[in-house]
């Protein structure tokens, strides 16, 4: 395998966590609700997926169960903005800090148990072809989901009617409601949705890129996509591009160091913020402003009786 | 009796009392432990809660023990004024990013004895510790230097400090004395704890050419992953960390705080505590080398020879000569860098081609 295969290779690993959480909260936005919480969701993911795997000895179990946490941490800001439409971003605020806390109790008693992360798996005969092959189908099936949730979503949102009614309570509330649409019951299955992919990004985390468990894992992963999502103008594609852009300039970086290449460290890591910042903002203007957030984004939906 | 608080705590109070001897029956010594880390973080922060087990174990009823684990530092000032209002009276601070703080407590509350764990300077209630980390580096070089068949390291760093880039120094004087050829890659991940960007750097380290990879650290994600990718080998971090990697971990370097802290706890208890500036080799306990794995018998007689000709000082890391990276020399043959000089370095050896960032 060539340098450069080994790097696109990381790349996308390095990536995916990002995306898969990104993709998660661009439906929540959409839908008109901010969860800051992603941190929260996603490394509360990462401590049970773990704990479920090394417990029932099955990965797969693990994935689910942090899909699941993910969901049930989602469940509960629903509860605070949805039901009780309190503030979305001390919730969300709240829920990453609560996150952060539980996963510590959760996953204490895992704290040093060593585990075999998923491993790879190859897709016959697309895996052959070269160059290609090796980088993109030769890789976890966190990979593969990731590919899958871009074109589900993308497709959803906006071929699908389901997904227009989603696209309306996030634009106007009121008005997707006098149309009869039940803006709570969309905006909470988008929560939920943000939810599992938040812990299914944590899953990855925790049985697949570093696998084992200690507290604060996510180290900021969870900020990152919710950045991602922003830069993207909320659209499924470029968040896709941002989140690779991001990972790829993080692994660039440290290869670059390796390499002794000439430049300040800090300098070098700075590079995926700036990068990612920047080809975002020049996509948009050659879009002419692409499209701007939501409208009712953040803003508490209250039906009057 | 109504079982309240307060009823506990005499209970408690008068059982202590009872354990200590009528000539000086005496409140137990509140001792205080501010961590960087969580305590679940396999290496720094883990290994001083250890050592914090340790000493309530040897000294039972006349010490108490309050920890605060992952104290960012900006928090710093509110958790250590908050340990001297609930009683401690000895107060462990575990790392050197919180040192400038102590300094500026330590003053504030002359009534307190104040250990910065790593420090430049004491105080008339200030001691500092450390331990000499950089004996068992010399050994990694060595290791590094015969397991290395791309003859080139490659070292996850933390942050530029001197206490990292000594020990980028000393792994490479380690790795020339055996071979006059290695050569050292260096990443900084900007973190001491970030288990996905350790990774990320070993694995960029690991598709440049490196096979053997050292990590300044904490998590045990670039060894983990130096097993993943097998034919790497690497060295674990503050604890012993053979479990994550059975085919890849050559040996760990494996704190012990325990015992200093028995010591310490003690001196307050007996009135004889100095401000002391204690750096500890492998010849005091404060560290040892985990039991060396995946090597050759030669190999691990080799490093187990070097390792106690360190700890018993006929070998020195910092022997001269001494030149920088750009040809300036800093001592010649014959003499020894001091430790106040070996805790100021900030400049790599001539012969390490990596940029000091």
């Amino acid at each position: 395998m060539t340098l450069f295969e080994a790097i696109l290779l990381t790349v996308i690993t390095a990536s995916t966590p990002l995306l898969i959480a990104a993709i998660g909260e661009l439906v929540v936005e959409r839908s008109g609700v901010l969860n800051l919480g992603v941190e929260g969701m996603m490394i509360m993911g990462a401590a049970v997926g773990i704990a479920a795997a090394i417990t029932t000895g099955s990965s797969a179990f693990g994935v689910l169960a942090a899909v699941l946490a993910g969901m049930a941490m989602a469940a509960l800001f629903a509860l605070l903005t949805l039901g009780l439409a309190t503030n979305q971003v001390a919730a969300g605020l709240a829920l990453a800090i609560f996150g952060l806390g539980l996963s510590g109790v959760v996953g204490a008693p895992f704290v040093g148990v060593q585990r075999e992360g998923i491993g790879q798996v190859a897709i016959p005969y697309l895996s052959d072809i070269p160059f290609l092959g090796p980088v993109l189908f030769a890789q976890d099936p966190f990979v593969y989901a990731a590919f899958a949730l871009v074109a589900g979503v993308s497709w959803f949102l906006f071929r699908t009617r389901a997904g227009l009614v989603l696209r309306a309570c996030g634009e106007n509330h009121a008005s997707a409601h006098a149309l009869g649409h039940h803006v709570l019951r969309v905006r909470f299955l988008a929560v939920l949705f943000g939810g599992a992919c938040a812990g299914l990004a944590g899953a990855y985390l925790s049985l697949v890129y570093t696998p084992f468990w200690t507290s604060g894992m996510t180290a900021g992963r969870g900020w990152i996509a919710l950045a991602i999502v922003v830069f993207a103008s909320w659209l499924p594609w470029r968040a896709a591009v941002g989140a690779y852009l991001f990972g790829g300039a993080t692994i660039l970086q440290l290869h670059a160091q390796s390499a002794g290449v000439p430049l300040p460290t800090q300098l070098l890591a700075a590079m995926p913020y700036l990068i990612t910042i920047l080809v975002l903002v020049l996509i948009m203007r050659l879009r002419r402003g692409g499209v701007a957030g939501p409208q009712s984004l953040g803003q508490p939906f209250v039906p009057d009786r | 009796m109504t079982l309240s608080r307060r009823n506990i705590l005499l209970g408690g109070g008068a059982l202590g009392a009872a354990a200590a001897s009528p000539a000086q029956a005496q409140a137990p010594l509140n001792v205080g432990f501010i961590l960087i880390g969580p305590v679940g973080d396999f290496g720094w922060s883990t290994m001083h809660d250890q050592g914090r087990r340790r000493m309530l174990e040897v000294l039972g009823d006349r010490v108490r023990a309050t920890q605060v684990e992952a104290v960012a530092p900006p928090d710093f000032d509110r958790v250590a004024t908050q340990l001297v209002r609930t009683g401690s009276r000895l107060i462990f601070t575990t790392s050197f990013s919180y040192f400038q703080a102590t300094q500026r407590v330590a003053g504030q509350n002359p009534n307190v004895f104040w250990e910065s764990a790593t420090g430049t300077a004491t105080a008339r209630n200030l001691a500092i510790y450390n331990a000499r980390f950089y004996e068992g580096r010399y050994v990694q070089g060595v290791i590094a230097a015969r397991k290395s068949r791309s003859k080139t390291i490659g070292y996850v760093a933390s942050f530029p400090v001197p206490e990292v880039i000594h020990a980028i120094n000393t792994v490479m004087r380690g790795a020339w004395s055996v071979d006059p050829q290695m050569r050292i890659r260096v990443v900084w991940a900007g973190a001491w704890f970030n288990p996905g960007r350790e990774a990320d750097a070993a694995r960029a380290l690991i598709d440049q050419g490196c096979d053997v990879i050292c990590q300044h650290t904490d998590s045990p994600a670039p060894l983990q992953l130096a097993e993943q990718r097998g034919n790497v080998f690497g060295f674990g971090q503050a604890s012993d960390m053979t479990r994550f990697a059975p085919r890849a971990h050559l040996t760990s370097s494996v704190n012990n705080w325990g015992d200093y802290y028995v010591a310490r706890a003690r001196a307050v208890l007996d009135g004889s505590w100095q401000p002391t500036d204690t750096w500890g080799g492998l010849d005091s306990g404060m560290f040892r080398l985990a039991p060396f794995t995946n090597m050759t018998p030669e190999e691990a007689s080799e490093a187990e020879r070097i390792r106690d000709a360190l700890a018993a000082g006929t070998l020195h890391p910092f022997e001269g000569p001494i030149t920088r990276q750009d040809g300036t020399p800093v001592i010649p043959a014959g003499q020894r860098l001091t430790d106040d000089q070996i805790r100021a370095q900030n400049y790599f050896y001539q012969g390490i081609e990596v940029q000091m960032p």
